[in-house]
């Protein structure tokens, strides 16, 4: 099998990243400092001139030397120009896929996609920065079958995806794979009209509002002074109340139209082996995993989402690139679902999940416990408030009220973190649950969990108490835990996970 | 805290104890003598008040923290309990706060032995794990006996379960 390089337009699409990030310099060199001839400012632009010739010729070299290749069970990726590399990453390390597609692609009818595997550093994933979605298309479907014939163990899958020009026929594979697939979840105009209010996206115009009424007062108080006062009063008012109301709607819209952006066009899919995650209006991007390698579940809720009965879905994935800082974003379902839909499209598209509802409080003496251990935050701000006796409102002495409040708020948070906690450990899963005003329920599978930990402080011991905590497989490492579980929790916890011999398969 | 895995039974080496109290004796003096430079200038220079609350606190503290530091590896000591099977690594330690873990052979990804200039001077050795989302140590172990299980924990460890 030949090496390939990679599509001709990856070269404009690097020119164009180039561009971008150049304009700041370009701005500042030849722009703002147009007739400047200081030295600093005369060798900036030789030096700068310099730096984009220098990446201009490493993008085309790139391009001429990145190469790479498809065999039977792995990538092969070539790089460097003057220091060549070749790597090699196996189709079964894959942990999710991920597409992107910028407005760049959308106008070259392109796609990027990129293979994330569960390594650490700076290549931890296969990357194709512009492809033609035919392609991509075709070599996710490739990795996926040949992934799938080998967790079923059957021989020798088919031979490798022969490359097609660019822009041919669609591929078959692709098209079968998709009329398979059933979709879980298209939000509704109600959704999102709920969703914007929830994410308070229209809160983003209040400050603009503010600073415009300050204005506009300013100007109507001259004008007061001019004219007739009473009438100038009462039509200020008005026009004041105008302004409000409009820029309410505004916001409100604007809001909307933020949140429609973000999340109008999502789609949550699966097919018997994959869950896929589409999203965005403008940029899309298209997140799919396996569902085998979905290593454990969390379902948040804020204050406000509890209040509107919505929730939203994580899934955790061993993998994920370095580049993409926005992650936890990219792998969760709709943010903004309604609960009761949340637990049903959790056992739809993973059926190896059970979410039990029927879980377990804590014992009330966690409650004193918790009560009683020293808060080190408050310990902290009180003891300089004691130093420093700060005058709040011009009143003196209200250091100590500050301490009491924040000692209130501590206290508060505890006892609703406490009413939050709940646990529930059944044959193949262990689910936990805690949060003072966002919670966050964990689900993950007894093979998944990589670690266990069992912690009893001398405190707990003396009230049969104990913690009990995981460690899952996610880009940082997942730790979960709750606190304060009855000691004969902590026994079964730990046989529970002794037990998972049984359901791990051996290679 | 019963389980069917026998809890851990193995002990860390009684050199432990040793080579414990001396490296605290060491970092304490450290600390002491850079206290003592502080509060010398301090001293010298008049320094803020509220400095010198805070040297005078520090040096109270880390008092307290010397005198602790003799008795716990005592206790430490005690409390440090390990034992690996062929499915499982154990860990038990901890004097206030008792911690078990408990790491399947097939997620260890590395061990090695390491050794400094204190636990040369007792022919011990620590043995540290890395996991795939941790890493653990067992610390002084007699050499051969740390050997020998970094050996068996490798041989464990090779067996692979299917990743996903």
């Amino acid at each position: 099998m030949e090496a390939r390089r990679y599509h001709p337009l990856s070269i404009l699409f690097h020119l164009w990243k180039l561009a971008k990030n150049c304009i700041f310099f370009v701005i500042y060199l030849f722009v703002i400092k147009a007739g400047s001839d200081s030295s600093f400012i005369v060798y900036g632009r030789y030096i700068f001139g310099l730096a984009v010739g220098i990446s201009i010729c490493s993008i085309i070299f790139k391009w001429l030397t990145n190469k790479y290749v498809l065999d039977d069970r792995s990538f092969h990726l070539y790089k460097g120009v003057f220091n060549r590399s070749e790597q090699t990453i196996p189709f079964s390390k894959i942990q999710n896929v991920n597409r992107h597609i910028s407005v760049f692609h959308r106008f070259f009818k392109m796609t990027s996609v990129s293979f994330e595997t569960g390594m650490k550093g700076e290549d931890a994933a296969v990357k194709f920065d512009v492809i033609s979605q035919a392609e991509a298309d075709r070599i996710e479907a490739y990795v996926a079958r040949i992934n799938e014939a080998e967790a079923d163990g059957s021989e020798e899958p088919t031979a490798p995806p022969k490359h097609a020009e660019n822009e041919a026929s669609p591929a078959i594979e692709s098209e079968s794979t998709a009329q398979e697939r059933t979709i879980h979840f298209t939000p509704t105009k109600r959704d999102i009209i709920k969703a914007s209010f929830t994410s308070l996206s229209f809160l983003v115009l209040i400050p603009v509002i503010l600073s415009f009424y300050d204005k506009a007062k300013d100007i109507f108080n001259l004008e007061e002074k001019a004219g007739g006062i009473l009438q100038n009063i009462l039509s200020s008012k008005w026009l004041i109340a105008v302004i409000i109301i409009a820029f309410i709607t505004v916001s409100v819209v604007f809001g909307m139209v933020r949140t429609f952006l973000k999340y109008g066009k999502y789609e949550i899919s699966s097919d018997p082996e994959r869950i896929y995650i589409t999203k965005g209006v403008v940029e899309e991007t298209v997140f799919s995993i396996s569902k085998d390698r979905v290593q454990a579940i969390e379902i948040e809720q804020s204050m406000l989402k509890r209040w509107l009965g919505l929730a939203e879905v994580k899934l955790i994935s061993a993998g994920s690139s370095e580049s993409n800082k926005s992650m936890h974003e990219i792998n969760s379902l709709y943010p903004f679902l309604p609960v009761k839909r949340a637990y049903e499209m959790v056992s739809e598209i993973l059926p190896s999940y059970q979410v039990t509802h029927g879980m377990n409080r804590l014992p009330q003496k966690a409650l004193w416990l918790r009560l009683l251990r020293p808060s080190w935050l408050w310990i902290i701000v009180t003891a300089g408030l004691f130093y420093f006796k700060p005058t709040v409102l011009k009143m003196k002495e209200v250091w100590w009220m500050l301490s009491v409040a924040l000692l209130i708020l501590v206290l508060v948070a505890r006892v609703l973190d406490f009413l939050n906690t709940r646990y529930a450990l059944n044959k193949h899963f262990i689910q936990m649950q805690k949060g003072s005003l966002t919670t966050t329920l964990f689900i993950s599978k007894r093979d998944k969990i990589i670690e266990v930990k069992v912690t009893q402080s001398k405190l707990q011991k003396l009230l049969g108490l104990a913690s009990i905590g995981t460690i899952n497989r996610a880009k940082p490492v997942h730790h979960a835990d709750v606190k304060d579980v009855p000691r004969e929790l902590a026994g079964a916890f730990y046989r529970w996970y002794i037990g998972r011999r049984s359901e791990v398969i051996a290679e | 805290m019963q389980s069917p895995l026998e809890l851990p039974q193995q002990q860390l080496s009684k050199d432990a104890v040793k080579v414990w109290i001396i490296s605290e004796l060491i970092t304490n003096m450290i600390g002491f003598v850079i206290l003592a430079v502080l509060l010398f200038l301090d001293h010298l220079y008049s320094w803020k008040e509220w400095i010198g609350w805070i040297l005078i606190g520090f040096t109270i503290l880390s008092v307290i923290s010397t005198i602790w530091s003799m008795i716990n590896p005592f206790l430490l000591y005690r409390s440090w309990r390990y034992d690996v099977s062929e499915e499982f690594l154990q860990l038990k330690s901890g004097v206030m706060v008792e911690k078990h873990q408990l790491v399947p052979m097939t997620k260890i990804q590395s061990v090695a032995t390491k050794q400094g200039p204190l636990l040369r001077k007792y022919g011990l050795c620590s043995l540290s794990i890395e996991t795939m989302g941790s890493s653990h140590a067992i610390p002084a172990l007699p050499k051969e006996v740390a050997v020998a299980l970094r050996n068996q924990i490798a041989h464990y460890a090779k067996i692979k379960e299917v990743e996903s």
